[in-house]
């Protein structure tokens, strides 16, 4: 197999070439503690991707691993919190779980004989549902023993990743499977030509079926190296994980169509992504170049390592004679052989290279090009500022806020975030930012529980942390910048759709995504709110928008349908305002009210067109702003412990009440006021 | 042509219906099927175009991306002040322009579509988020919203203009040498380069035409509104294909029907809004799909092999598939 070996070397050298690229412009990132910190992360979606790499070999599919990972690490949370179990019960009652799950699309792929990408699309939809069904979306289970902790965020001996050893044992056991026995060939054989290979011999029916099993199996233990990595179980765990697997192992040269891939080049797959993901971090290049690069990198490698001989294996396959010779058999052999030791030189490599770049940076510390590798106390600060996703418009808004300040404060900031809302990606920046040594770091928390652990552990190299629209635990950062409570905005939206409705009649909540965090705070206190001040207002119905403003429309016009009763929408994700007000003036329903929390720009038509009466918000722009001058002054050490206020530019006087620094009242976009504001 | 997978969908339908009108015969309001007719004219227009990319034995999962792409395209256009045929056009362009260059890639470098499509799918979603930076198009010209028509007439011209489209591809499909073309190269690309077909030319050409369909998709959907927000098409790409094999055309090619996708879109487009329907929370409606999909096609499967004679030649022939 000429081509496969062609495919790995390829992708080694594209991999090589990023490790010498971020070992020059990214700070921090040719360091044994970040070569370690790069495995850490690799492990949910290396067990992932080792699991759907023979899948694909026999020209199977499973995308249902994903949200398998999420209904076991919700089955994990519900088993250790809520049933009591100890830690090893409950991680076997969620394999038991993943193995159920596994045995499923087993018996339907290779018993009933349903194609897997059906089986598996159909099971996605179960597991996830089964998931957000069980924790009635909001449900987080969280407060782990830390003996349990440390096994994802631990280390072994000083320094190697608790997890790593659990990772090498079931790829090593993979490996065994696929490419040391006699059942890896009949893999093999059966993605060449699965027919063929009955007539064969071959208990193909049974072969497939222990593959979909075990990734069952595999994915229900990522799901607790998950948990204990994260310190949570949400049922939207693991969401996307699968097309970050697939992309691994077709990228580790794998055949889609199946008979052709290795375990070693999804590893180099693997490492490919996680590797750039890193360095893109560390180098404080924008997150979306992640999406960009990986695309480059799968089609350029592949095209290189496999073309001519994907067009040769088609023609094999539809001719009828894919069968494995020797020769190939010898050559797999020696590719791998070279791929492990070209693994151990770039090892040696990075080691050797890691006291280079000490050496290096000694060197350079004082010249003018210090301000960029160590930092000398004089320099810029360095503030952090992460959102909870960067394409949304809300944190766009944030940013030009905080850019605003920098300018003004001569700060460097450092702008990312996950691109779409993502609790996993957070931590794993806050780990690029410490290994970076940032002087403040400032998040808007998606995962509290997720996110603590890792904040802690930057206080403790001595970086500043900072909170803000969404709070951490209190003593994993210094300061929280709130820009309005959870009981504020929930008492705000629920008396104002009291006043619209006049103290009584039903009315229909259209959220975020189910498991949304905040989301879910602000209807428990609307609840809240009702049962206490207002028992003739009456919640019809919460249904979901995934933040995704046509669901919110079609969502809405079937609420309006369902329930004629309701008169007043209250929409709490600020794509789902606009979405529900268009559906309330396309079947014009002059009675239903529209409030919600969004934005004013997206708003202004309906908002002047009398459908939205009332738009929640903070004024977003002044959030960033004044998060920033608070980083500034906790970096130069102005910003006590027991500060009461501080002067944050053209804001003027901010309150500081008990660690918490406060914005203001939220404000109300109204027909009289909107057109002020630009956001 | 053997329509035994479409019989089964049309059944499951049919139980669907019936159950929905005893149950709940609102459902069956004109308003109602009118606003499901246009939440599901784009996953219908873009599932023509994964159709025929399934049916040469190739997939693509970049319709999601390429269908936020060209919204926001045509919504720059419109904008800008240019009349609005421009921005129309400019719409189905976008999608052609990325259709063809995941299809050249494909048939000419060699490259596997599922490499392709998911590097455009990850490339064209994030380039697009780099360059809106999460930013709506608001400020569109009134009559950018229902394309010159009004509220009450454009779900009858897009009812008609789809019916023009579905007729077409199946008479295209069935009675005319491209379809034969298409049929052949999905069934086996050896043998249709035997017969003196160009199997790469085919494959070319249906990704153009699926990113033309993704275009008009995104152009018909986006008129429904007078804003267009930068992340649409968020999972398209899997509702068009779950629709088309849903629909009994299989994952490898060379078999199925324009008739099949279409029943496929109804069923999986009608199941969501019918468990609304029926008072099923929110929280267990995804398991509930979920669990209905794979009981369907379960069935499906278990009467295909009491029907084949030979158990073994179904069973490894859908392995293999």
């Amino acid at each position: 197999m000429q081509a496969l070996r062609r495919g790995e070397w390829v992708l080694l050298a594209a991999l090589a070439g990023e490790i010498a690229l971020f070992a020059l412009i990214a700070e921090q990132f040719l360091t044994l503690g970040n070569f370690f910190e790069v495995m850490r992360l690799s492990v949910e979606l290396g067990l992932l991707a080792a699991a759907m790499t023979p899948i694909i070999i026999t020209g199977g599919i499973d995308l249902s691993i994903g949200a398998m990972l999420g209904l076991s690490a919700v089955v994990f949370g519900a088993a250790s919190r809520d049933w009591q179990l100890p830690a090893v019960a409950a991680a076997a009652l969620a394999l038991a779980v993943g193995g159920a799950g596994g045995a499923l699309n087993a018996l339907l792929i290779a018993r009933v004989g349903i194609p897997p990408l059906i089986v598996t699309l159909g099971s996605l939809s179960l597991f996830r549902g089964l998931a957000e069904g069980l924790t009635q979306g909001a449900v987080n289970y969280s407060g782990y023993s830390p003996r349990f902790l440390q096994l994802g965020q631990g280390y072994q001996w000083g320094v190697v990743p608790a997890q790593l050893p659990l990772f090498v044992l079931v790829f090593a056991a993979y490996v065994v499977l696929l490419h040391q026995s006699a059942i890896g060939r009949q893999l093999y054989a059966i993605g060449f030509t699965a027919a063929g290979s009955r007539y064969a011999g071959v208990p193909v029916a049974r072969r497939v079926g222990l593959l979909y099993f075990l990734s069952g199996l595999v994915a229900s233990l990522a799901a607790i190296v998950y948990v204990a990595h994260l310190g949570q179980a949400r049922a939207d765990a693991g969401a996307g994980y699968e097309l970050d697997a697939i992309t691994a192992v077709v990228l580790g040269g794998a055949s889609v169509f199946g008979g052709r891939g290795s375990l070693w080049g999804t590893l180099l797959g693997l490492f490919a992504i996680t590797v750039l993901q890193n360095g893109l971090h560390l180098a404080a290049l924008p997150s979306e170049l992640v999406g960009l690069l990986t695309a480059t990198l799968l089609v350029t490698t592949i095209a290189m390592g496999a073309s001519a001989s994907a067009r040769r294996d088609a023609a094999r396959a539809t001719a009828g004679f894919g069968v494995l010779s020797l020769e190939d058999e010898v050559s797999l052999r020696n590719t791998h052989v070279a791929v492990i030791c070209a693994a151990i030189v770039a090892g040696a490599l990075i080691v050797s290279g890691t006291n280079v770049w000490l050496v290096r940076s000694l060197e350079r510390t004082g010249g003018p090009a210090a301000s960029a590798a160590a930092r000398p106390a004089g320099g810029p600060i360095v503030v952090a500022m992460m959102p909870k996703a960067k394409g949304d418009p809300y944190f766009v808004s944030c940013r030009a806020g905080a850019e605003e300040a920098a300018r003004e404060l001569g700060v460097e900031l450092i702008w990312d975030g996950p691109t779409s809302l993502d609790a996993a990606k957070q931590n794993e920046l806050v780990e690029n930012w410490i290994t970076r040594k940032v002087n403040v770091i400032a998040v808007a928390v998606e995962n509290r529980a997720a996110i603590s652990s890792v904040l802690r552990k930057a206080r403790e190299r001595g970086i500043k942390v900072l909170t803000w629209d969404a709070d951490a635990e209190a003593n994993a950062r210094d300061y929280f910048v709130n820009q309005a409570t959870a009981e504020g905005i929930a008492n705000t939206l629920t008396d104002e759709a009291a006043r619209l409705l006049g103290g009584k009649g039903d009315f229909a909540i259209i959220t975020g995504a189910l498991s949304a965090a905040n989301q879910n705070e602000w209807i428990a206190f609307i609840r809240k709110r009702l049962a206490a001040r207002y028992p003739d207002l009456k919640l019809a119905t919460i249904r979901p928008s995934d933040d995704d403003r046509d669901k919110a429309f079609a969502e809405t016009q079937t609420i309006l349908r369902v329930n004629p009763t309701v008169k007043l929408m209250m929409a709490i994700s600020a794509p789902a305002v606009p979405g529900s007000a268009e559906a309330v003036r396309q079947a014009g329903r002059t009675d239903v009210k529209v409030i919600g929390l969004s934005l004013p720009n997206i708003n202004k038509p309906y908002v002047h067109g009398g459908v939205v009466q009332t738009v929640v918000l903070w004024n977003t722009r002044d959030l960033g702003y004044l998060t920033i001058h608070a980083g500034a002054l906790l970096a130069n050490g102005q910003l006590g412990a027991s500060a009461t206020t501080l002067q944050a530019g053209r804001l003027g006087n901010i309150e500081v009440r008990a660690s918490e620094i406060i914005l203001g009242p939220p404000l109300m976009f109204t027909k009289a006021n909107i057109d002020n504001f630009d956001f | 042509m053997n329509y035994r997978r479409e019989l089964s969908v049309a059944l499951a339908i049919v139980v669907l219906g019936v159950v929905l009108a005893l149950a709940r015969p609102a459902f069956f309001s004109a308003e109602n099927l009118n606003d499901l007719f246009l939440a599901n004219m784009a996953v219908l227009v873009c599932a023509v175009g994964a159709t025929l990319v399934i049916l040469v034995g190739e997939i693509d999962i970049a319709v999601g991306s390429t269908f936020a792409f060209c919204s926001v395209a045509a919504g720059v256009v419109a904008t800008s002040g240019l009349p609005l045929p421009v921005a129309a056009l400019t719409a189905c362009v976008a999608g052609v322009v990325v259709g063809a260059v995941d299809g050249a890639l494909v048939a000419f470098a060699g490259i596997p579509s599922i490499v392709v499509t998911l590097a455009a799918m990850i490339g064209v979603r994030d380039a697009l988020r780099w360059a809106t930076q999460g930013a709506w198009i608001e400020n569109l010209p009134a009559s950018f919203q229902w394309l010159g028509l009004t509220q009450g007439s454009y779900p009858m011209a897009m009812a008609a203009l789809l019916l023009v489209l579905i007729v077409s591809a199946t008479w295209l499909m069935s009675e005319t040498a491209a379809g034969r073309a298409v049929y052949a190269t999905g069934s086996n690309r050896r043998a249709a380069t035997l017969v003196g077909l160009d199997p790469a030319l085919v494959v070319f050409a249906v990704f153009a035409i699926a990113g033309l369909l993704a275009g008009l998709g995104a152009l018909i959907n986006a008129a429904r509104f007078n804003q267009i927000p930068s992340n649409g098409g968020i999972g398209l790409e899997m509702k068009a294909i779950a629709a088309v094999v849903v629909g009994g055309t299989a994952i490898s090619g060379g078999r199925g029907t324009m008739l099949g996708t279409v029943l496929g879109v109804v069923l999986l487009g009608a199941i969501g809004p019918a468990l609304t329907f029926m008072g099923v929370s929110a929280y267990w409606e995804r398991a509930l799909h979920g669990a209905i999909i794979l009981t369907a096609v379960a069935i499906d499967a278990l009467r295909a092999r009491r029907a084949v004679p030979t158990v073994t030649a179904a069973r490894a022939a859908a392995v293999s598939a």
